[in-house]
């Protein structure tokens, strides 16, 4: 019971609290709790990049258990800054920052979650065939984590990857020990800046569940509906946030609510199916879902997509631009952006250089038609942590840093 | 110039299953096409239009790929550049926005199409029934209980099969090599790999020679494994027996 105490409270608990920090710098009417809840997670896996990086580099002996203090105390103030944060707001009246605020002018479709009983109010106005959609949904996405908790998947790379965060766990050292064969060996720079395998360490610590139970059982537990709530979070970008600009004599059949349960649905379809080679991201996602580079395929490029939807695409903001409430509204999309780069650093080294290649080509892209080529220096701002990532990756492989 | 083009050309093909009859590339690309015709949004175009192109175009360049694997001193992972793709994200906003407002009749079509021409990843070979809450094969768990010390470490020499298991359930176990010497392409020299896989009959004495330079407290062969004398002979009695696996103990060794 304590085991599933400590998984809710690492699993749901932190990354819900922490995720208030953003939510409290955008706009009431983006904010729900899935915002909150991916929020949470980017950012927490943002502050353990930065925590344990440097343990990893600089301190020989024990450097898990270091890594793990300095995580805790740092999460656990976020958490406590996130709450802080929710209950100022509450004093001052304001927009719940879970919950967003409730929508005045009515006119925007809300699909977000903002009280039980909005819930089932927004149930109850659904269309049959759009419950039935989004009952299909929810079967496919039961469905696959049913597979991913009783089925086994075979992956060689589990030899390195869950054996180094069982060897966090029980031997409390990062990166010192080859899982291949538990001798000493140096760093090697090719893993040693992904830390994912050590967020589930982490987790497994605290839960005291075994690592790999952990990383078989209970991450695509985790990381499959997480991946599904960007998704979630894309499709409501696509087709709900229009409404608006739809009244307003927009006639595009695109922006409609019911094309999301049919988007999730193909979504859901497109991961079961995508198996088409054993590269596909859709094949890392549901078959090597605890692996860093899963998590990065599915999880922080999407998310890539989701920002640049929500920053950008016209349609996902109704504030006058330059006014300040946008400028405060932007600043939590922004913060989540750079931490949603910072993820990509510690699911593995590629990551970061192909996240910067889709930045840097969305971000050329979008330049030239807005004429606004402002969005190269911001999404190059963005960028910065990646370029500090990639720095000290070169100084570690040619020798600099680490002698 | 020409040759890392066609390599970047048979890296997509593979990535895509065309090899396999995998087309759902198909559906990707028909999508990006379509919404090249259709989609109007500016930001929407950047996002889901111009961006993957410019992607695809830099994707066969065969001066990116030498960039690529310049800089991260790695070819075997260039495929992942597709990931930036999101094929399933670009596809479905391709068809919902094709499918206009016949979504449900779309819905159905596009079901169909994609089982049609995706690959059911539960049917991998690579999945199969959970055995325990490891996701491990029970046999492996369970020599490595019979096994295990209560404090310390100890080496432990296992058949290929179960290299990529032991240490996944208990870090206490050391091996004389790992997975490294499984993956062929990446070609290293084992004496005691070669002694245990790749030696027809297991030469006994020069086998428990190398087993005792590490030392092995423990080795385990298949039941059918073959061996010159066995290796009680030289020193081991068998300890138990797992499944098809039989556990020698070495008794010059072991605690």
């Amino acid at each position: 019971m304590l085991h599933i105490l400590g998984l809710l409270f690492w699993l749901v608990v932190i990354p819900l609290c922490i995720g208030l920090i953003p939510a409290n710098f955008i706009s009431a009417d983006k904010r729900n709790p899935g915002f909150v809840m991916l929020a949470g997670y980017f950012v927490m896996w943002a502050v353990f990049e930065v925590t344990t990086i440097p343990m990893v580099l600089f301190v020989k002996y024990d450097n898990f258990k270091v890594a793990s203090v300095c995580f805790t105390v740092i999460s656990i103030l976020c958490a406590i800054t996130g709450l802080g944060l929710m209950f100022r707001n509450r004093k001052r009246q304001g927009p719940s920052l879970f919950l967003g605020s409730l929508d005045t002018e009515g006119q925007r479709y809300d699909t977000s979650v903002r009280s039980v009983a909005r819930v089932v109010g927004h149930v109850r106005t659904m269309s049959p065939a759009e419950r039935i959609e989004w009952l299909l949904f929810f079967a496919l996405l039961g469905f696959q984590l049913y597979k991913a908790a009783a089925y086994a998947s075979f992956d060689g790379d589990d030899a390195y990857y869950v054996v180094e965060s069982l060897i966090a766990q029980q031997a409390d050292v990062m990166y010192r020990i080859l899982p291949y064969t538990g001798r000493p060996t140096d760093l090697d720079v090719r893993h040693v800046l992904a830390v994912f395998p050590m967020w589930i360490a982490y987790v497994a610590s605290k839960s005291g569940i075994h690592a790999t139970i952990v990383s078989h059982l209970v991450i695509p537990l985790v990381i499959i509906p997480l991946g599904y709530l960007i998704h979630y979070e894309i499709g409501k970008a696509l087709f709900c946030e229009g409404v608006l600009r739809r009244s307003a004599g927009d006639a595009d059949d695109i922006l409609h609510k019911e094309n999301l349960p049919i988007f999730m649905i193909l979504m859901g379809l497109f991961q079961i199916f995508g198996n088409v080679s054993i590269y596909t991201n859709e094949t890392f996602f549901l078959t090597r879902t605890w692996q860093g580079k899963a998590v990065a395929g599915s999880l922080v490029i999407p998310a890539l997509f989701w920002m640049f939807l929500w920053i950008y695409d016209n349609a996902a903001g109704n504030h006058p631009e330059g006014s300040g409430h946008k400028r405060h509204a932007d600043a939590g999309l922004w913060i989540l952006f750079v931490c949603v780069n910072m993820t990509a650093g510690i699911c593995s080294s590629i990551a970061v250089f192909l996240v910067c290649v889709l930045m840097a080509l969305t971000a050329l892209c979008l330049a030239v038609v807005r004429r606004d080529y402002k969005v190269i220096i911001k999404m190059g701002a963005v960028c910065i942590p990646n370029v500090i990532y990639m720095a000290i990756y070169v100084m570690i492989s040619s020798g600099y840093l680490l002698k | 110039m020409w040759g890392i083009f066609l390599e970047s050309v048979v890296i997509f093909k593979n990535y895509m299953g065309f090899y396999e009859n995998g087309y759902l590339a198909g559906i990707y690309l028909f999508a990006l096409l379509y919404l090249w015709l259709t989609e109007k949004n500016k930001q929407r175009r950047a996002v889901f239009v111009y961006a993957p192109t410019l992607l695809l175009v830099m994707f066969f360049c065969p001066l990116f790929r030498k960039a690529f694997v310049r800089i991260l001193d790695d070819s075997e992972t260039y495929y992942r550049l597709l990931w930036l793709l999101q094929m399933s994200l670009v596809s479905a906003y391709g068809i919902i926005r094709l499918c206009g407002r016949h979504r449900r009749i779309g819905l159905a079509v596009m079901c169909v199409a994609i089982a049609a021409c995706g690959n059911y990843v539960y049917d991998s070979e690579y999945i199969t029934r959970a055995e325990n809450a490891y996701h491990l094969p029970q046999e492996a768990i369970d020599i490595v209980d019979l096994i295990e010390p209560e404090e310390g470490r100890i080496t432990v020499l296992v058949p290929a099969d179960l290299i990529y298991y032991v240490r996944q359930y208990s870090t206490n176990i050391e091996l004389p090599y790992g997975r490294e010497m499984l993956v062929s392409r990446w070609d290293y020299y084992h004496a005691m790999y070669e002694a245990m896989e790749k030696a027809e009959v297991i030469e006994t004495e020069s086998f428990t020679e190398l087993t005792r330079t590490y030392p092995c407290s423990y080795v385990v062969l298949k039941e059918d494994r073959k061996t010159e004398e066995p290796l009680t002979e030289y020193g081991f009695i068998l300890y138990d027996r797992v499944g098809e696996y039989l556990i020698y103990k070495d008794t010059k060794t072991a605690d």
